[in-house]
């Protein structure tokens, strides 16, 4: 974890964890940031769900934005989804329910960002629980391969593929600003515009 | 909050195990708090040699609040109690007293043994008078302190006993009463009910209010279950007030989405911006979240006609706001504000619940076997010692509250939509491209549909809200308390109610008004889903020969020929874009002439009554309504035969009504213009 707070690196790249209750968003948060030291946890600090990170060479800082107890408050979820350059869409690999309902977090998502090609992972979470597994990793792939974005399995617990899924996103998030950049370059007074509708962050 | 600006430690705190079942804590979340784990005997120790000989906590140490407050967390308080209860008796055998003249009796002041037994009494007591909710209505516990307080009346400690004496404990009645105690409207000032006629302070007051009332209710084992289930299951306070909160923010969403001009849409955001205002001004950060968020939504956000009619200022305001109550950082922009505010203020409670999950799930209630985790209780602590010392307030400063209004605002925000349904609405609205034609849902917007993931309320309290708002709203409009009301007095009510139907559908027996019951029953069927599958309309593409007027935005179907859409079977007509936004009851032919807005334009006639049949139907009503009115001076006089001249007054009011929606749909033609004018 890193707490100090000397300048911090330019880039932040903002995640999004979606998913039903349950499914281990919070658990794969915890331990992408804190590993095994998770007792000097502090969940009211500013920094607490940011990490400076090395990615392929280049210092960066990721902000994960967990949505646990925000549930059930429906009507603000879209507000949330607004602030998010990626997000990891989470369900569990033993519960059918958690994989249905992905289909609704993407079409939410896709609505408030307006955008098809928005940095998106699916995530096939307690993947060590094989022998209860109820949703076979040929049935996610497909909807993954609908969607036009990559399918990974994960444990929290046994800490696979956690480091991956949150990587491979910032890269695609990364990527996506740069094409982002390429093309206002070209176009000034586009990027003028697309600031302006961009500053609703709540 | 401590350690806060902390520089970096190690990873891993040393910690050191001791065989009397405790680790210590070389980090303390909070003063006085060292320990990091132990067995609850020990725990219960520790809390009791927090204490100093004069019956006062050491240093200002926070040992017995924790123990205190968050001992529900792994043990009931009968658990508790008992464990002082034992730590009493077995103290003659574990404290040694070291004089050696004492005969360590209860008259013996300085001895160590009666020095230690006073200390547990001084903590039950602190107990007792600190948290008094935690004995009031638990027979058990109550049962426990009392055979405590014979054990030690039994060994002579009278002095000891009138500490631990609930009868002789402050009152705690005051945390029966959960209703808030604001002083209702001074001099019964007359408020309106009607969302156009209220002022946003007036408005914004009586949301606090209601927020405050469904935020003191939630108690501790509320929170703690929500924290460790992450759901709403058998948690109706908490449950309660989210529901309040989505309903804010959808109705917010739809009062903005019902207006037909971008103007006048604009118009309803500067209304909810200024009640925005005032909320921060008492600060209600939860409120202040619902409101924000219902005008942030993209819903709303997305409506670029709309936004050019908002004043600068206004955006400004809500950018502000924005920012404010955004996530970023963990919310810490929130956090700072929030931490700075004093005196009364209600928090976003969606924060402070995410940091009690977070917590629970980060951290372990048990470390080493069976130690408690009293380290995780002090953070969670720290959060729940705040929202506690929030609820405690009694009343909310300089709030008046009037209860008619409360019981309609409360009904008004009950009512549920999908983020579907009302998204849907925002793009018949304003069009996703307006070079195209306008989209049409397809989906009907209707009431009721709850929002996904949430359970509706339970018909209980939805009867009781229906009840308390129909009895408001008769109290105020009902001016000559005949138990109806009339079609002018409906249409300022419907007001708050976006997408209501019209008048005939909750006038079910078509006299030409509507009675207490008809009103109850409409909006407890309002919240079913069954409501739904009974709009079902055959919409047709039709010419119109005369001037006919939308069913839905009350706007001319404008055009020379296929302007609208009529259905087959009740024969009412709309827009095309506004078909499937119609909310009112497919009826057959049979019934149509009962459909006010029908009466009033004439389409081609198939299908529907000429206007001079239904006016005289009308009329005809509301002479035999005259008759009964004019004559209720007094119960016996109440069949009075009326007046004759009392016929014109009737007229004079059909046709004002009749001229008003004409003026709306005019006004509403300029925007229908457009379109045309885009389409074409
Ligand atoms: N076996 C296993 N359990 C997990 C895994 N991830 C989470 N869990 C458990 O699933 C439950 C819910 O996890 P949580 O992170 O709170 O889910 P959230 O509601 O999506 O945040 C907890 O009991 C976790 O310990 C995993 O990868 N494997
Ligand atoms: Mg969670
Ligand atoms: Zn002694
Ligand atoms: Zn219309
Ligand atoms: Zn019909």
């Amino acid at each position: 974890m890193s707490k100090a707070k000397t300048q911090q690196p330019a880039v932040i790249h903002k995640v999004i964890m979606v998913g039903s209750g349950g499914v281990g968003k919070s658990a794969l948060t915890l331990q992408f940031m804190y590993e095994e030291f998770v007792e000097d946890y502090e969940p009211t600090k500013a920094d607490s769900y940011r990490k400076k990170v090395v990615l392929d060479g280049e210092e960066v800082q990721i902000d994960i934005l967990d949505t646990a107890g925000q549930e059930d408050y429906a009507a603000i979820r879209d507000n949330y989804f607004r602030s998010g350059e990626g997000f990891l869409c989470v369900f569990s690999i033993t519960e059918q329910e958690s994989f249905q309902a992905t289909s609704e977090f993407r079409e939410q998502i896709l609505r408030v960002k307006n955008d098809d090609n928005i940095p998106f992972l699916l995530v096939g979470n307690k993947a060590d629980l094989e022998e209860k597994r109820q949703v076979t990793a040929e049935e996610a792939q497909h909807r993954a391969q609908q969607w036009n974005v990559p399918y990974v399995e994960t444990s929290a617990k046994t800490n696979a593929n956690v480091d991956k899924v949150f990587y491979d996103l910032m890269r695609e998030i990364r990527s996506r600003k740069m094409d982002a950049s390429k093309q206002n370059n070209g176009k000034k007074i586009k990027k003028k515009d697309s600031k302006r509708k961009k500053c609703t962050i709540l | 909050m401590p350690a806060q600006e902390e520089p970096p430690g190690p990873l891993q705190p040393t910690t050191h195990v001791n065989p009397l079942g405790l680790m210590e804590d070389d980090k303390p979340v909070l003063p006085g708090v060292n320990v990091r784990a132990a067995t609850p005997e020990r725990l219960v120790h520790l809390c009791v040699t927090s204490f100093g000989e004069n019956g006062d906590i050491k240093d200002e140490g926070e040992f017995p609040n924790v123990l205190f407050l968050m001992h529900k967390w792994f043990m009931t308080s009968v658990e508790l109690a008992e464990a002082f209860l034992d730590l009493y008796q077995s103290s003659d055998e574990t404290v040694v007293c070291p004089k050696p003249s004492c005969s360590h009796l209860p008259s013996q002041r300085q001895c160590e043994l009666q020095i230690y037994k006073a200390k547990i009494c001084y903590a039950v007591r602190y107990w007792i008078c600190k948290f008094p909710v935690h004995f009031d209505l638990d027979g058990k516990l109550s049962a426990v302190i009392k055979q405590f307080g014979s054990l030690v009346q039994r060994e002579g400690n009278s002095s000891f006993k009138e500490l631990i004496d609930l009868s002789k404990v402050p009152s705690y009645d005051w945390m029966r009463s959960i209703s808030v105690r604001n002083p209702s409207m001074r001099h019964n000032r007359k408020v309106s009910l009607v969302f156009n006629h209220l002022e946003p302070d007036e408005l914004a007051d009586h949301l606090t209010f209601l927020e405050f009332k469904a935020f003191r209710r939630i108690n501790f084992t509320d929170f703690k279950n929500y924290a460790m289930t992450a759901s709403l299951k058998d948690n109706p306070k908490l449950e309660r007030s989210i529901a309040l909160f989505n309903g804010l923010s959808q109705w917010i969403q739809c009062m903005v989405l019902s207006k037909t001009t971008p103007q006048q849409r604009a118009d309803v955001i500067v209304k909810f911006v200024n009640v925005a205002k005032k909320l921060r001004l008492q600060q209600n950060f939860n409120t202040l979240m619902a409101v924000v968020g219902g005008l942030t939504h993209s819903a709303l956000a997305r409506l670029a006609k709309t936004t050019t009619c908002i004043p600068g200022e206004t955006q400004k305001t809500l950018m502000e706001y924005t920012e404010l109550l955004s996530s970023n950082n963990n919310f810490s922009n929130y956090r700072k504000v929030f931490h700075q505010c004093v005196g009364f203020k209600i928090p976003i409670l969606g924060v402070h619940l995410k940091d009690l999950i977070l917590l629970h799930t980060a951290l372990p209630d048990k470390v080493e076997g069976n130690l408690i985790n009293f380290r995780k209780m002090a953070q969670l602590f720290l959060i729940l010692r705040e929202l506690t010392k929030l609820q405690a307030h009694d009343s909310i400063p300089g709030l008046f509250a009037n209860m008619d209004l409360i019981n309609t605002l409360r009904l008004s925000l009950d009512m549920h939509y999908t983020e579907d349904e009302i998204y849907e609405l925002s793009l018949a609205r304003e069009p996703r491209n307006s070079l195209s034609s306008p989209s049409t849902p397809t989906k009907l917007v209707v009431f009721a549909e709850w929002v996904a993931g949430i359970s509706p309320p339970d018909p209980n309290t939805i009867n009781k809200h229906v009840h308390d708002m129909v009895e408001a709203v008769f109290k105020n409009y009902d001016g000559d308390r005949d138990g109806f009301i009339s079609h002018a007095e409906f249409e300022a009510i419907a007001g708050n109610f976006p997408f209501i139907d019209s008048f005939c559908v909750l006038d079910a027996d078509q006299d030409g008004m509507i009675s207490k019951a008809e009103m109850k029953t409409y909006f407890i069927r309002a919240n079913c889903h069954a409501l739904r599958s009974s709009f079902k309309h055959d919409f047709h593409e039709i010419t119109y020969f005369k001037p006919t007027f939308c069913i839905h935005c009350t706007g001319l179907l404008w055009g020379l020929i296929k302007q609208g859409w009529k259905c087959k079977d009740c024969g009412i007509n709309a827009h095309k874009h506004c078909k499937d936004l119609v909310v009112m009851e497919c009826r057959s032919k049979a019934n149509a002439s009962c459909n006010r807005r029908l009466d009033s334009v004439s389409s081609n006639g198939s299908g529907s009554q000429d206007l001079s049949y239904s006016t005289k139907r009308k009329m005809s009503q509301r002479q035999k309504r005259s008759r009964v009115h004019r004559g209720t001076q007094t119960e016996e006089s109440y069949f009075l035969p009326p007046a004759q001249s009392e016929m014109n007054g009737e007229y004079g009011e059909y046709y004002e009504g009749l001229h008003e929606r004409l003026l709306k749909a005019e006004e509403s033609q300029t925007s229908h213009e457009e379109v045309q004018l885009v389409i074409s």
